[in-house]
Order: C-alpha cells, then structure tokens, then sequence
C-alpha cells in the first residue's frame, strides 16, 4: 500500500510536470519574440541613430521591440539586462557602455539563454557574446594614415588627440593609424593627449598644444567631434589654413567641413549596417542558426574632398 | 578492525586525496597554452601554402573590368572577398602591361592585351604604401572564425604587407624603368558602392620583368 501510494504520487508529480512543459512550451512558441535594444547613452546623435536602426530592422522581421537607454552608466545597464532576462525577452542587441564593465551582463544573458549581439562596441571577452557586430576602426586608420603621410609629404610635425583611454576604439584607431605613420622617421608625432571623444576638451587640449608646439603641420583625432574642436582652436590661432586636420566617425558637420575644405578626412562609420547585421543575426539564431563569428569587422571608408559628394551623416546618400 | 590495517585504510584515502589535488605538468607544456598568437608565422604559412599556390585563380585584370563594366554584381558576387561586410571588397588579379612612368611611390602600367595590344584601363603598382588588408582577404583563404581577437587578423594583414615590402618590391623596383613589359599578380580594392575603376592600384604579390 505504501509502495503504490509513492508510485502514485510519482507518476502525478510526472504528468504534472510535462504538463507544466507543455503549456510553457507552447506559450513561448505561440507569442512573437521580443528583442531588447541596450544602448550605451541616446544622448549622442550617433547612437540614438543606432538604435533606431535596429529598431526598425527587428520590426520589419516581425518582433517586438524595446529600446534601453543605459545612459553611459554600467549599473543602470545591469539593472536593464536583469529587466529584459526576468521580462522574457528573447534576445539582446546591445552597446556596451564598458568593454570591461559590460562582460558579466553579457554572461548573464547568455546563461539565461538570452543571445546577445553587440554593436560598434566591444566586451573585452572572447566567445562570451554571441557575435560582435563592429566598425573596422584599425583598417579605417589605416586608410587615414596612408592619406595623412601622402598629403604630408612624409615629413612635418603631428600631434594625436586620443579618445577615451579605456575605449578599445580609442587603441585601434590609433594603432592602425600608426601602423602606416611610424614607418616614416620624417613625420614626428611631438604629442599624444587624450579629449575624452569630447569637442569642447579636444579645443582646449589643442589650444595647449599650440603653445607648445606652434609649428605643427597635422592633428589626427580619434573622433570628429575632437577634429571639430582641434579645428575650432587652429581658426582662433590663425592656423587652420596651414595645419591639417584628419578626424573619424563620418559626423554630419565633419562631413561638411570636408565638403569645404577645411578638414582633410574623416573615416565613415555605418551604424546602420552594424544595426540590421545584429537584428538579422538574432533572426537566424531564432530559426536555429548557431554558428556566427565572433567578431564580424563593419568596413570603415575613407571621406575626403574628391568622394564626399557619394557620402551624408552616419553613412552614404540615400 | 585491527589498528595497522585501519592506519592502512587512512593512508591510502590521503594518498589518493593528494594524488588528485596535485597535477604536475611540464613547463614547455603550460608555456604552449599560454602562447600569443604568432602574426608573423601565420603570415609566412599563408603566403606559401595558400596564397602563392592560389595565384592560378586570380583573375585577368582586363577580364574583371569588363565584367564590372557589364555586370558589376556577378563581378563582386563571384570574384570578389572580404574578412568583414561592408562595400570595400577585394579581388585577386593580374596582368600584363607595359611601364609607362617609375616614381618613388608607385610604377605606373598600361595594360595590354594577350597580343600585347595597349587596353584601358592604366593601373598603379604600389611600390611605396604597402598597407591595408588587400592581400590578406583577396584570395578568400582566410577564416574570420580562425582568429580569437580582431587585432590577430589587423596582425596578419601587417605582416603579409611586411613580406611584400621585404620581398616583393625591392627585386622589381631596383630595376624597372618606363618602357619595360612587366607581368603581375596582386590584390586590388573596390567599392562596390562607388565603383571607380580608373584609378586602379595594385598591391603585388609577384612582379616579373619581361624580355622585351
């Protein structure tokens, strides 16, 4: 009589759980999957632009979506991705606010079953993302460089305002850049001085500069908001005819001011592209696919004044 | 139970438990995983077991321009590579032509037909900027999935650049004057967007001097 109380309770507790699966199972196949967008800050034109673009990519693929603005803060970040785990969100395109700081929310959302697929930003973590959707920014330096020693003749004076130092963009822009620059000993780099990616430091850095260095032929930021402040400071000094400024990012009054003559160059950057590759890849592992690269290069091209009629804000003319 | 083989008992459980919390590995062992990734090794591999041994599929300059002429999109489609997305795409190519001027930055060529009748469009050799990912992707050899982190494969591409600055160049550049036929093969970079195919550079992986 115990014996069969027990088997009777067993076999209950096992129909009642397949039943429990059953049900589940056939809620999550029966309603439309649910993308979060986890952006870094939707204070910046750039990313706001981001964000858009992977909104309308996942719902022209038919889900739901819903932008997070983690506003350049990795707590609030945290507190988005344990949202979009507990609210049942199926998959996650995201910019890190912090190569570093972001990791562990990538790994929750992965161990929780959540893909992610990050854009233009990077986690400083191989394989823990799903796929890493991002700007080519070494071999779009290396295409500034390039153009940078020919309009230089291979010699003069350059000074690099640098991003922000904890920025993996900030490093591979710079390396590609100088790994063109340094094979000529005639071009001198005489500072490197980080702007934090911000127009109003990158003026008053260069403004120092200029006092230390008055006799420079070129600047090479690491973003076109800082190429805009270097140049505002090289007009109040009266040299901006003479030294040549090279930005990057692809940014509208860049792109202008190349229009006019008065930056050389900037490298354009395609959030559009990196924002429909991260939806359309949450697509395919929704219908099973599993195997995408671990980090997939976005191919950054060059602007200058002989191509930018082909070329508008954040990507090419319509 | 008897004493000695109760201590018996106890000394072999703590051997067992120190056999299995201790591992001893060879030093050359550990340092093998910890390894960075050797750019420059990889780059020596592909360019002798891939590259090189690939050139017979490169695709005749002449040929590829009037294909991108007719059908741009079969052209990238089927000849064109790229380790990233985008609209830069890369092609394997070559040809013959004659020199028709020698700077210190690039040799320009005419190119010419099989009956060695002048064709358009003229190209540039580079024999100065040897830079960027041409020759790395062109040959579509490489796997993205192969490299760990992005900056291997900015490696690769450096140091393939590297053997055509050391190895290339210097033979052909020492010696070649306008007038001279030469034949080629090397990687060529397009935009598949903004095409512009009158401005052609060649980054070489072979260059040949010929008798004229």
């Amino acid at each position: 009589m115990k014996i069969s109380i027990l088997y009777r309770t067993a076999l209950f507790c096992i129909f009642f759980g397949l039943g429990f699966i059953g049900c589940k199972t056939k809620e999550s196949k029966d309603r439309p999957k649910k993308i979060a967008i986890v952006i870094s800050t939707l204070n910046n034109p750039w990313f706001v632009f981001l964000a858009q673009k992977a909104e309308e990519k996942a719902k022209q693929l038919g889900y739901e979506s819903k932008v997070f603005d983690s506003q350049n803060n990795t707590a609030q970040e945290t507190d988005h991705f344990d949202n979009a785990i507990a609210s049942g969100y199926d998959a996650i395109l995201f910019n890190p606010t912090d190569a570093d700081g972001s990791i562990v929310n990538v790994k929750n959302a992965v161990s929780a079953g959540i893909p992610v697929f990050c854009m233009d930003r990077e986690v400083n973590a191989n394989g823990i993302a799903t796929s890493q959707i991002l700007s080519d920014s070494y071999s779009g330096c290396v295409a500034i460089g390039k153009y940078f020693v020919e309009t230089l003749n291979k010699k003069g004076k350059y000074v690099e305002i640098l991003g922000m130092v904890g920025d993996n963009n900030t490093w591979n822009r710079s390396k590609g850049f100088h790994s063109v620059v340094d094979f000529y000993p005639g071009l001198k780099m005489v500072a490197q001085q980080s702007a934090d990616f911000d127009r109003n430091k990158a003026m008053e850095v260069m403004e120092s500069l200029l006092q230390a260095h008055p006799d420079i032929d070129g600047v090479f930021c690491g973003n076109d908001a800082m190429a805009m402040g270097a140049y505002q400071a090289l007009v109040a000094s009266g040299k901006a005819d003479r030294v040549k400024v090279f930005g990057f990012d692809g940014a509208e009054d860049v792109v202008k001011s190349i229009q006019d003559g008065k930056i050389l160059a900037t490298g354009m950057q395609f959030p559009e592209v990196m924002a429909q590759t991260a939806a359309t890849f949450a697509d395919e592992y929704f219908k099973g696919k599993r195997d995408f690269p671990r980090k997939m290069p976005v191919a950054v091209e060059m602007v200058r004044k002989d191509n930018v009629e082909n070329y508008a804000a954040y990507g090419e003319k319509e | 139970m008897p004493k000695p083989i109760r201590y018996l008992i106890y000394a072999a459980a703590i051997a067992l438990l120190a056999y299995n919390s201790v591992y001893f590995k060879k030093l050359d062992e550990v340092k093998a995983g910890n390894t960075v990734f050797d750019a420059a090794g990889y780059a020596k591999d592909f360019w002798e077991k891939k590259l090189t041994p690939g050139l017979s599929k490169a695709m005749n300059l002449n040929a590829l321009t009037s294909l991108l002429k007719a059908d741009k999109e079969k052209a990238f489609n089927e000849h064109s590579h790229a380790l990233g997305i985008g609209n830069i795409r890369y092609f394997l190519v070559k040809g013959r032509g004659v020199v028709t001027d020698v700077d210190e930055n690039e040799v320009s060529v005419q190119l010419t037909d099989a009956n060695g009748k002048a064709v358009t469009p003229q190209v540039r050799i580079a024999t100065e900027y040897i830079f960027g990912n041409a020759v790395r992707d062109a040959s579509g050899a490489i796997d993205i999935n192969a490299f760990a982190n992005s900056m291997d494969f900015n490696n690769v591409s450096a140091e393939i650049n590297k053997i055509i600055r050391e190895k290339v160049v210097p033979p052909f550049k020492s010696k070649v004057q306008k007038g001279d036929r030469v034949a080629f093969h090397g990687a060529i970079e397009l935009n598949r967007a903004h095409l512009q195919t009158g401005n052609i550079e060649i980054i070489p992986v072979s260059l040949q001097i010929e008798k004229p």
